[in-house]
């Protein structure tokens, strides 16, 4: 397809609010303060597993401090997560803990004059806990006879018994599993197991909440949602919507950690309410370390394929712990299968999901929601299929994977879209050629203190969660786009940034659309009364569905442009065109054959207002009808420390997919924090539990050992590249480019490891210990 | 959240010590990155926090006498800073490099590293293999106590509760004496360390071992010296053969614990790794020396 040129979108540009982020005056949720507020403080659980005997609050209400209990709250159960449809929906979590199922849940809160008074007046409360078998291990919670951490849910409208802690359960079969491993001449198998780890966003959840004369909030909360915010604390308080107002606040990163309602947001609004005075509630880092993380699990693979690496089908069975509460089990299990029939065609495909209730910090969507996971396992296992079948691993990849045409359902089996754009060969080829993929070792054939490797992980994320038909994921979008008096543009958007970006993409987007400066476009203030519904900014929807949306919204004005011009003008809109007048920096709408016949933007804006006409603009909604996806693969080449089992990075070479590029600095370090993050779940990071279900370490991050900019390869051996692609669907071409640059990083250190040193892994992190572990046993196995 | 606690800001040395003396659960403080921490874990070391940053007696870094002098409230920013250390205490400042963050680089200070006395201090085991005193003054009077013999085990010292740590000395290196330090963690920055160790070798004409330190971190309930690994170097050359055997002698010293960080098995393989590099590095520096 020939693509438009174009003249904004593409360009290195400085970010908006670049200045005041690095200056500090950006204002986040903690840096809100107003007049009478009072300050928040949570009384958390000592426990990970107990009943509530009772509770006294009285010492705390004699320190003059507002407190909070089960008694206050409305005894609604929700979930905090509304992005599935409300039929599928689990519901298993109340504002305050019914009962304590994680360590550090909230069991009261109370509100005061200062923090420091907030913190004595929370200690004070006295509480008798029944303290119960803490489980942390799935296997042990699903057994007969374990301590039950839920006797119910919420299933929908109806309530479910929760037998074995299994919060639920999906199975998928398509075509016909056993004659296909019957027919296959070579079966690989293995069981892969990866960790819990903390999302180590910067900002902890916060949240400041202001009850209003007529009954109302005013919300300013850590989020991703600000709409979403909005529905659930109206579900919980019996609120009109109208009467809730969550301010969109600039957040402090999330990875996946805001997605769901934070569990402080209802707790300050029941504050606030109670006490009719605002209150400001920030949680510590050590109670968000314990409040959510990855999910982990156990993924047994099974690929069937052909002598010539046509696969034939796949058996998948995942059983999942997540933690305390159900956020989105459901659909974590859902697109951990869409991760793998969307990796390779799999015509034939049997698959269990298991979710399991521990004692354990909450799992939620973190960069990739799933496919981290089953990416480590199906692009480990395709190795293995390639040393089998002798064949060369980038081969095996290129003969297998979905692309153009092919049929795609990364977000689950109600998320079914066709691949229209598909740089995967590109990526493939230039990046073997930077790493060297030609003269990659054999593996096990060094026999050195420090011993190279190079390996290949390739993978993708969806750019959002749209598709044809309404599934079991809400995925729309909205945006308002307006032409002030003077020419510039706002963009109203609920679409938030997590760091990344986005809204930065947006205003480009726009900004091209109309063909104004991009200094010209603002990006307004919002909250959930000025915006149009948008579902949440995850799932690498922002620039693609979100982008979406505002073009939409721009073509639009871009149209009114025309036809109001039109009339100034006398001449039929049909004949006018836009374009940036470089010279003049504006604008100008314009009849291509007759030159003097223009208008400037800001001119005809101008007359809009002084002739008491109207305001240029549009509002609209938006669903993607599509899911393309976001391609990345990353090649590392590594080198191991025999002696101390540490794994250094030497080189890699990471490419995308991502459409049209936005920006180019900031797509690459998209990549560069995706190979970060990627890293350390692959080497170190975890977090462990002691057996009372505490986080070990004690949630101080002095041990969390997320990776840090050390762990970075440097720059100049560290190449990123981008294919040449347009995504038909997508906003002046633009697919997403988020968590697909996490998703394949773990796997490709995987597969260069076991290059290395001929040794496999098949649980993460891969320490150095489990390294100089696994060489220690060869050497004993072996003869010489 | 801090609990609550009470504070005090002496404007002189003997108003400080005066009030070490009279209430014996004052907590002095410098740069609060231990005692902080630990007052938000819950572990209130006392009820009144004593801040001593402003004691000019605890501050400075002086070479006089044959000997390093460093103020106790130094902190490991300035000693990473300070040309004196790099030349007589390249191990010190090896250490200081790799302490935690500069965030944390600029509150830390050595006396409460020193005091704090974690098994993974870092500090620890470059000022053992210099062989360094500390300095310990309160109103009945001032001791020097080697450092070895100051730390007891977990957080436990020599020092009464009415002491301040003033300083921290150590004697200029003789002449052909190299040392080195090396901190092993989970990764590069702002980590706890996995192990550390540090080492020093003192030489005669010959190239033969006079004198040597071996200093362990995060191997035992306190920071410790290798003793039977150094006397295995002395009188010899540092060869593959002794460098090696000292090297499995330190790793034999080690008594490591399994925690959140690494296994004891794993601590106990690399410390012998990690000396046998240091060693092998020191020798290369001391040749390299003697060629000059």
């Amino acid at each position: 397809m020939d693509k438009p040129k174009l003249n904004i979108v593409g360009q290195e540009t400085r970010r908006k609010d670049g200045v005041a982020r690095v200056t500090g005056q950006e204002k986040y949720t903690p840096d809100i303060s107003l007049p009478r507020m009072l300050h928040g403080r949570i009384l958390s659980s000592p426990y990970a597993h107990a009943r509530i005997r009772s509770i006294d609050a009285r010492p705390a209400e004699e320190m003059g401090a507002v407190v909070l209990t089960w008694d206050d709250i409305p005894h609604v159960r929700y979930n905090e997560r509304i992005i599935t449809v409300p039929s599928v929906l689990h519901k298993d979590h109340y504002v305050l803990a019914d009962k304590v199922r994680r360590m550090g849940e909230a069991v009261a809160a109370v509100a005061a004059e200062t923090e420091a008074l907030a913190e004595k007046a929370a200690r004070a409360i006295r509480v008798e806990y029944e303290v119960l078998p803490v489980l942390l291990d799935p296997s042990e919670a699903i057994k007969d006879g374990a301590e039950p951490i839920y006797d119910t849910a919420m299933w929908g409208t109806n309530e479910i018994p929760i037998s074995g802690n299994i919060a639920c359960t999906r199975n998928v079969e398509e075509g016909d599993v056993d004659q296909a491993f019957a027919q296959a001449d070579v079966i690989v198998e293995g069981r892969f197991n990866t960790q819990k780890i903390y999302h180590a966003q910067m900002e902890t959840k916060s949240c400041v909440c202001r009850p209003e004369p007529d009954g109302g909030l005013t919300v300013w909360p850590t989020t991703q949602s600000i709409h979403n915010v909005r529905i659930l604390l109206g579900q919980i308080f019996d609120i009109p919507l109208s009467k809730i107002h969550v301010k969109k606040v600039p957040v402090g990163g999330t990875f996946g950690s805001s997605i769901q309602m934070n569990p402080p947001i209802p707790i300050c609004a029941a504050l606030a309410l109670k006490a009719r005075r605002p209150v400001r509630l920030t949680l510590t880092r050590e109670e968000d370390v314990h409040d959510h993380t990855r999910y982990a699990g156990e993924i047994h693979l099974k690929l069937a394929a052909r002598r010539d690496g046509t696969l034939l089908g796949a058996e998948m069975e995942l059983v999942g712990d997540i933690g305390a509460h159900n956020i989105q089990a459901y659909s974590y299990l859902g697109v951990s299968i869409g991760w793998l029939v969307s990796l390779y065609r799999l015509p034939n495909v049997r698959y269990h999901g298991t979710a399991v209730y521990t004692n354990k910090a909450i799992s939620c969507a973190m960069q990739g929601f799933g496919n981290p996971q089953v990416t480590f396992a199906a692009e480990s296992l395709i190795d293995e299929l390639a040393e089998k079948l002798g064949m060369d691993p980038l081969e095996l990849r290129l003969k297998n994977y979905v692309g153009l045409g092919d049929t795609f359902w990364g977000q689950g089996p109600t998320v079914r879209s066709v691949v229209l754009s598909d740089g995967v060969p590109q990526l493939l080829h230039r990046g073997a050629e930077i790493i060297g993929w030609e003269h990659r070792p054999k593996p096990g054939s060094q026999t050195g203190r420090y011993r190279r490797g190079i390996g290949l992980g390739r993978g993708f994320h969806t750019s959002s969660a749209g598709a044809p038909q309404p599934g079991d994921v809400i995925d729309f979008s909205g945006a308002m786009v307006k032409v002030n008096t003077d020419g510039s543009v706002d963009v109203v958007t609920a679409l938030m940034d997590h760091g990344g970006g986005t809204l930065e993409a947006i205003a480009k987007l726009v900004a091209e659309e109309l063909c104004v400066p991009l200094e010209l476009v603002n990006l307004a203030p919002a909250e959930t009364g000025s915006t149009m519904y948008d579902c949440v900014t995850h799932a690498t929807r922002g620039v693609y569905a979100g982008g979406g949306a505002a073009v939409k919204a721009a073509r639009q004005v871009r149209q009114e442009l025309k036809e109001t011009a039109a009339r100034f003008l006398n001449v039929m809109p049909e004949a006018l065109d836009l374009r940036l007048d470089k010279q003049s920096g504006q604008g100008v709408v314009y009849v291509p054959s007759i030159p003097d016949r223009r208008m400037t933007i800001q001119e005809i804006a101008t007359r809009c207002w002084t002739e008491s006409w109207k305001t240029i603009a549009a509002a609209v909604s938006f669903r993607p009808t599509n899911c393309p996806p976001a391609y990345v693969n990353v090649f590392v080449e590594i080198e191991v420390d025999t002696w101390t089992g540490a794994v250094r990075t030497v080189m890699a070479a990471m490419g995308s997919d991502c459409g049209t590029v936005v920006n180019p600095v900031m797509a690459a370090g998209q990549l560069e924090g995706g190979l970060n993050k990627g890293a350390g779940y692959a080497l170190f990071e975890t977090n462990e539990w002691n057996a009372d279900g505490q986080v070990a370490g004690g949630g101080y991050w002095i041990d969390a050992k997320t990776a840090a900019i050390g762990e970075t390869p440097r720059l100049a051996d560290f190449i990123t590249h981008f294919a040449d692609t347009w995504e038909p669907t997508g906003p002046h071409g633009a697919k997403g480019i988020g968590e697909a640059a996490t998703n394949p990083v773990a796997a490709a250190y995987a597969n260069a490891i076991y290059n290395a040193i001929g040794v496999r892994f098949y649980e993460l992190p891969i320490t150095p210990e489990k390294i100089l572990r696994a060489l220690a046993a060869e050497n004993a196995s072996d003869p010489h | 959240m801090l609990p609550d606690y009470d504070s005090l800001a002496p404007a002189t040395w003997a108003e400080a010590l005066a009030a070490l003396a009279a209430q014996p659960d004052v907590v002095p403080i410098a740069g609060g990155t231990n005692v902080v921490v630990g007052m938000r874990a819950g572990e209130l070391r006392g009820r009144t926090l004593m801040d001593i940053n402003r004691l000019p007696e605890l501050h400075g870094i002086r070479v006089s006498d044959g000997h390093v002098v460093i103020g106790g409230g130094t902190t490991v920013a300035e000693l990473l800073a300070s040309p004196a250390i790099t030349e007589h205490a390249y191990p010190l400042h090896q250490a200081a490099a790799a302490f935690a963050n500069p965030l944390v680089r600029n509150r830390a200070t050595i006396g409460g590293n020193l005091v704090d006395a974690s098994p993974a201090a870092d500090t620890y085991p470059p000022l053992l293999v210099l062989d360094a005193e500390v300095e310990l003054v309160s109103l009945h009077g001032v001791r020097w106590l080697p450092l070895d013999q100051f730390v007891l085990g977990v957080n436990q010292t020599e020092r009464r509760p009415e002491e301040l740590l003033r300083s921290v000395r150590w004697p200029l290196a003789p002449e052909r004496s190299a040392g080195l330090h090396h901190k092993l963690a989970l990764r590069k920055g702002t980590a706890c360390s996995v192990m550390s160790a540090a080492v020093r070798v003192d030489t005669d004409q010959l190239g033969r071992c006079t004198a040597a330190r071996i200093a362990l971190g995060a191997v035992a309930p306190r920071p410790i010296r290798a003793h039977e690994a150094e006397q295995s170097l002395v009188g010899e050359s540092l060869t593959e053969v002794t460098i090696r055997r000292a090297a499995q002698l330190a790793g034999q010293a080690c008594r490591p614990i399994d925690d959140v960080r690494s296994s004891a098995a794993y601590r106990r393989r690399v410390a012998e790794v990690v000396v046998r590099r240091l060693l092998t590095a020191v020798d290369l520096e001391l040749k390299e020396g003697a060629q000059a």
